[in-house]
């Protein structure tokens, strides 16, 4: 088949007659992929933020005794801040947002996604969300409250002032965000697919997406309710988790795990998906087991509903709860097997060529594993009652977002960025801009296992002088990965510069999905006519 | 991706022309989202310093918004061939999955109140393990509880009623069937206003008890006032003939949105009002 | 089944190089962190004992699981790379494979649940102790009632950087530790008087949220006399890191002649107590409107 199947716009020649102005283009946006770029700046805006603050965090822990951070309280508002940003700023809106947005209606053969002008709200309410997070650090005291958000901390008689409401109120907006995404993209995949393109010849990452857009719709209202009825004790009087009127703190716990459980899958599915698409390109192989792919993301999307207390063993549950909990839990490393030693088949008889993108993959993989064990052993009642809040959680946590979800944006971000700019990045830095991140967040969060072994509790500015040597080692990892982070800010000055024009499917024959039939950069509207799957 | 199909050009047989509905751009979104900044920050102000100018502007823009971007949705869909039969079928899919988010959050409400109504020692040691709480006199069921659940299930007839002129092109009782139900629903909030001014508990620092019933009955209330205002213009839309016996979206989701919220009250009689009753029952 | 041979000397080299920190106890037996320690610290309970066994156990099992998964990564790395496999395999399924790679890890998480629920029971078992202790977390001190002896109810603070006397752990160290009788179990009755904070007890095994209003139960028993720390382990606001936990455990002819003394001692450091009623107001209120 010809490329002058699809409707060929030329790209630049056809688009240097009609240029939108700015405003039009960025302010006014119904087209996703435009929308996804705004997503992607966001995102990395958010890293930025997100990442400075955790460097500040890594300056202060690096000596005990330190006074980088003034006091407890200020390090509670940057330990919170950072902890939100991170997941609702940059992993969501990064994988969601920006590649869902860009490749979503491209895998589909869809013109744009179904409700374009509601896409571009979502993105506008997660920018008030972003300031109003910013506010909730620098207004007052600073909101100290952890992102979990746990009264009675949170209510107004110990976080008095407004801060906390600002922080309270930009997850309001970012939820509002994630919601009309969600219900955006579940149309989009339900409604949109070219003829042909049958549920069941769906690209792994919109079956990542869908499934992930289903665990917003039926998680983040939960989490609306819970900080509604926050706000309404701090400030209308009511009393449902403040224990002077009968209300239950636990209850909280409840409602935010129910929603903050299906949210590391939210983060983690999309992960997947890329993780799939990468591994099929640079093996020259298809993926291996699709359906076993597939129903196995369905499973986990299911799984992660019915799990949540495993964050509450210590909050006095009863022990049938705790038994049940930890069962369950431990069921969701079943379907997470299968993934893995799916991805490591579609590598095995391929014809792997270690790439950029291949290598985050490939560190994806083996990290997410390392932090998928740790949380095996979490979720065993018996031994979290000793690693509960302590650094072990820390570690585990940070495997499998920090070394997990955001090794797959990179992935995702190097697989695509020449679809999405019309550019390629240069290979050797992004290979070394791989190996220092790889050493540098290893180099921080492996002996976060050992600090929390030994005792070491979380979001604590301070600690006892025995637990230096590791936070040392961990604070120069950190530091390592900031410097890695600015090898990542000269890639994309290179792509910005570059003046090399690409070919439709610069990967070659391993890059099968429908967005490697147009040219790079994709047309603004990729299918006028859409295509009709075999 | 089965591994049947191994370049991506292969998989393409030929195209058609697209049936979608790509809209231009706009700055509604963008306002809409600041207005919606401006509410939080408005209710903030509110709460912390007495001032109501920013949630006063922030409401207004937002309605205004919304006027905004549901009149020119309406004027889209008068406009041949835009609204298309699988655009319509996406708009429903957007409203049935809004709705299922709406239910998840009246989940969490309820997930509040039988917290304390299954396991009232969560109430914690300072109380006494029993629901509703000790002091606590609620309000009668069989009294305007019961009356407003009437209401709303005439209310779902006669929307129905509605529904079925609309099919058969019958525009006068189209008009009517509307009408009564806008009635209805208007009845149900009076209803619910007076209940609460009579209420024989506080919702300000009353405790637990009030909480969780005020925010239930309260969600719910407001949305009975947002279906309401979504059926007046559908009211108003019918009386302009904007509605034909195939083309009626607007109208389907105002009622099933009001279906939803006609479900929601059943249970939230039953569960709150019904088995949530104390033993001496006040007017 | 501890990382015992590479741990230990990796230890001791470290400890040589840093010097012997903290054991100024003349003859006191504490178990405080250590630098550079990679394991649990040296089990005080029976409970932590357990939990050591169990984790080495769950741990080495993960670890095999993770070194399997990089083995199998390395050899396709080195095999299957492209200048070794011109020609990619378009194989896309095996059941066989596919059916062992779900039937064997349920088998796998089928040993580590088994032990596991015994160890929660165990856990859980707080039942008949030698006494209660209640413990009620504030901001930003620790309050320890011994409900089975009259007067004794006392409060627990760090002692401040600048305070600290020679011998003394730097951020663990307590005015007033809990003293309990070794070899005892001793029951804890958790609750805290204002936002939640964590009781815990590393070396111990121990840890339950504080929460207001609620009572959570757990239990100890010090196998041997001696110092054992814990901290706050639950964010609870600008001090969550200067609430420190502090245990002596003393043979009991020296805990009751610690009774006695200090009953006498702490009758005035009996806290000013802020009921666990947060708002009473609220509850006034509700029923004035009734
Ligand atoms: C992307 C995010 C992400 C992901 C994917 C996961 C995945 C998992 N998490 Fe994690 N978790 C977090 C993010 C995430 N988590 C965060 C942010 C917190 C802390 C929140 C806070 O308190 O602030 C947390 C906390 C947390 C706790 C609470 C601990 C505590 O508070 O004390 C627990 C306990 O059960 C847990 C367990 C698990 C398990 C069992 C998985 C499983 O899904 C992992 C499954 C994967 C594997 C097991 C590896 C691959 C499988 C194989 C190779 C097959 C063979 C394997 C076996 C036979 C075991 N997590
Ligand atoms: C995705 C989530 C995420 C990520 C990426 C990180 C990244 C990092 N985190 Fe974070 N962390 C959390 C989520 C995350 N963290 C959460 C939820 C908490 C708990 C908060 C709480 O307790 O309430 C926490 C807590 C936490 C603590 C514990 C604080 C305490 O309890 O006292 C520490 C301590 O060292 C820490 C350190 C770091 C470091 C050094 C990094 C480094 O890896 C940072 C290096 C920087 C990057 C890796 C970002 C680079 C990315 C970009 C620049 C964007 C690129 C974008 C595109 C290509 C689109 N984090
Ligand atoms: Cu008390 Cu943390
Ligand atoms: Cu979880």
């Amino acid at each position: 088949m010809s490329s002058t199947v699809i409707h060929d716009h030329g790209a630049h020649d056809s688009h240097a007659a009609h240029q939108p102005s700015f405003a039009r283009r960025w302010l006014m946006s119904t087209n996703h992929k435009d929308i996804g770029t705004l997503y992607i700046t966001a995102a990395v805006v958010a890293g930025i933020v997100g990442g400075g603050l955790s460097m500040l965090m890594r300056a202060q822990l690096m000596y005990p005794n330190n006074t980088i951070v003034s006091n407890g309280q200020e390090w509670n508002a940057i330990v919170t801040a950072h902890g939100l940003i991170m997941i609702f700023w940059l992993v969501m809106p990064a994988l969601i947002g920006g590649f869902g947005n860009w490749f979503v209606p491209m895998m589909i053969g869809a013109p744009d996604m179904a409700f374009p002008r509601l896409n571009n709200m979502s993105f506008w309410f997660l920018v008030m969300g972003f300031i109003f997070v910013i506010l909730g650090l620098v207004v007052g005291q600073g909101s100290g409250v952890g992102w979990t958000l746990y009264p009675p901390l949170t209510d107004s008689t110990y976080s008095p002032g407004v801060s906390t409401d600002f922080t309270l109120f930009s997850l309001h907006l970012a939820g509002i965000s994630s919601l009309l995404g969600a219900i955006n993209f579940i149309a989009t995949i339900l409604n949109m697919r070219a003829p042909g393109m049958t549920m069941h010849k769906m690209p792994l990452f919109v079956w990542a997406i869908l499934v992930t857009a289903f665990l917003l719709l039926l998680a983040i209202p939960v989490l609306a309710g819970a900080v509604t009825m926050l706000i309404m004790d701090r400030n209308f009087g009511t009393s449902f988790f403040e224990p002077g009127g009968g209300g239950d703190p636990v209850l909280f716990q409840h409602l935010f795990w129910f929603f903050g459980h299906p949210e590391v899958y939210i983060m983690i599915l999309p992960a997947f998906g890329i993780i799939s698409h990468v591994v099929s390109t640079f093996s020259k192989k298809p993926i291996f087991g699709y359906f076993g792919m597939v129903y196995a993301m369905v499973a986990i999307g299911f799984l992660g509903f019915i799990v949540w207390a495993h964050h509450m063993f210590v909050s006095g549950i009863s022990v049938d709860s705790r038994i049940y909990f930890e069962v369950a839990t431990l069921v969701i490393a079943v379907p997470t097997g299968v993934k893995v030693f799916s991805w490591i088949a579609t590598m095995w008889g391929g014809s792997i060529e270690f790439k950029t993108p291949m290598l985050f993959a490939v560190g994806f993989i083996f990290l997410f594993v390392v932090g998928g064990a740790t949380g095996i052993v979490l979720a065993n009642a018996g031994l979290d009652q000793e690693l509960h809040n302590d650094y072990f959680l820390i570690a585990h946590f940070h495997y499998v977002l920090s070394l997990g979800a955001v090794f797959a944006i990179f992935a995702g971000f190097y697989y695509w960025i020449g679809k999405m700019s019309g550019h390629q990045y240069p290979e050797f830095w992004g290979k070394l801009h791989f190996w220092t991140t790889f050493v540098g967040v290893n180099l921080t969060f492996f002996p976060m296992h050992f600090l929390g072994l030994a005792g070491m509790p979380r979001r604590y500015p301070d600690y006892p002088d025995a637990f230096a040597g590791w936070n040392y080692v961990s604070s120069m990892g950190a530091f390592l990965s900031g410097i890695s982070t600015l090898v990542f800010f000269y890639v994309m000055y290179r792509v910005f510069t570059s003046k090399v024009v690409l070919a439709d499917n610069y990967w070659g024959e391993g890059a099968t999905t429908l967005e490697w039939v147009v040219p790079s950069p994709a047309p603004h509207h990729t299918f006028e006519d859409v295509p009709v799957i075999r | 991706m089965s591994g049947t199909v191994h370049t991506a050009k292969s998989q393409i047989r030929g195209t058609v022309p697209h049936q979608y509905h790509l809209v231009d751009p706009s700055f509604l979104p963008l306002i809409g989202a600041a207005s919606a900044m401006l509410v939080a920050a408005g209710i903030i102000f509110a709460a912390h310093f007495s001032n109501y100018i920013v949630l006063i502007i922030g409401v207004l823009s937002a309605v205004t918004t919304m006027f905004f971007w549901w009149t020119s949705v309406v004027h889209e869909g008068a406009a041949p061939g835009v609204h298309t039969t699988i655009t319509r079928i996406g708009m429903r899919y957007g409203m049935a999955l809004f709705i299922t988010s709406e239910v998840m959050f009246f989940v969490s409400f309820f997930w509040a109140y039988f917290n304390y109504f299954f396991f009232p020692s969560h109430m914690g040691v300072a109380y006494k393990a029993v629901w509703p709480p000790q002091g606590i006199t609620t309000i009668d069921p069989f009294a305007i509880p019961l009356f407003n659940t009437m209401v709303l299930l005439l209310s779902g007839t006669t929307i129905t009623w509605a529904h079925h002129a609309l099919l058969e092109n019958d525009k006068k009782n189209l008009v009517l069937g509307l009408a009564v139900t806008v009635l209805l629903g208007i009845t149900f909030l009076c209803g619910q206003g007076y209940e609460y001014t009579h209420s024989p508990f506080l919702f300000y620092h009353g405790g637990i008890f009030p909480s969780v019933f005020f925010i239930a009955t309260g969600f719910h209330g407001f949305h009975v006032v947002v279906g309401t205002a979504f059926l007046i213009v559908c009211l108003v839309r019918a009386m302009k003939n904007q509605f034909s016996p195939q083309q009626h979206f607007g109208f389907e989701a105002a009622a099933w949105y009001w279906h939803f919220v006609d479900v929601v009250w059943l249970f939230l009689f039953v569960c709150i009002y019904y088995f949530g009753r104390s033993a001496i029952v006040a007017g | 089944m501890r990382f015992s041979g590479w741990r230990v000397s990796l230890g001791a080299l470290v400890l040589l190089a840093f010097g012997m920190p903290h054991l100024a106890f003349a003859d006191g037996y504490v178990i405080a962190p250590k630098p550079w320690e990679m394991w649990l610290p040296q089990p005080g309970s029976p409970m932590e004992a357990r939990i050591d066994h169990f984790m080495a156990f769950v741990l080495w099992i993960m670890a095999g699981v993770v070194g399997f998964v990089a083995l199998l990564l390395a050899y396709v790395i080195v095999r299957f790379n492209a200048k070794r496999n011109k020609v990619p395999s378009t194989v896309t399924h095996n059941v066989v494979v596919e059916v062992l790679w779900t039937v064997i890890p349920a088998v796998i998480l089928l040993v580590v649940a088994w032990p596991s629920i015994n160890l929660i029971r165990y856990e859980a078992d707080y039942q008949k102790p030698y006494m209660i202790v209640k413990v009620t977390g504030h901001q930003w001190y620790w309050e320890y009632d011994y409900k089975s002896v009259k007067g004794l109810d006392f409060t627990s603070y760090m002692i401040p950087d600048d305070k600290l006397q020679p011998g003394q752990i730097r951020r663990l160290s307590v005015d007033h530790p809990m003293v309990v009788p070794a070899g005892e179990k001793i029951e804890f009755e958790i609750t805290s008087a204002d936002v939640l904070h964590g009781f815990y007890l590393p070396s111990l095994g121990v840890q339950r949220y504080a929460i207001p209003g609620q009572i959570v139960h757990s239990w100890t028993l010090l196998t041997k006399p001696g110092t054992y720390y814990g901290e706050c382990n639950q964010i609870c606001g600008i001090n969550h890191d200067a609430m420190p936990i502090e245990i002596q455990a003393l043979p009991m002819d020296q805990y009751q002649a610690w009774v006695k003394k200090a009953q006498a001692e702490y009758a005035d450091n009996t806290p000013n107590r802020t009921p666990a009623v947060v708002r009473p107001a609220l509850v006034q209120l509700a029923q004035a409107t009734r």
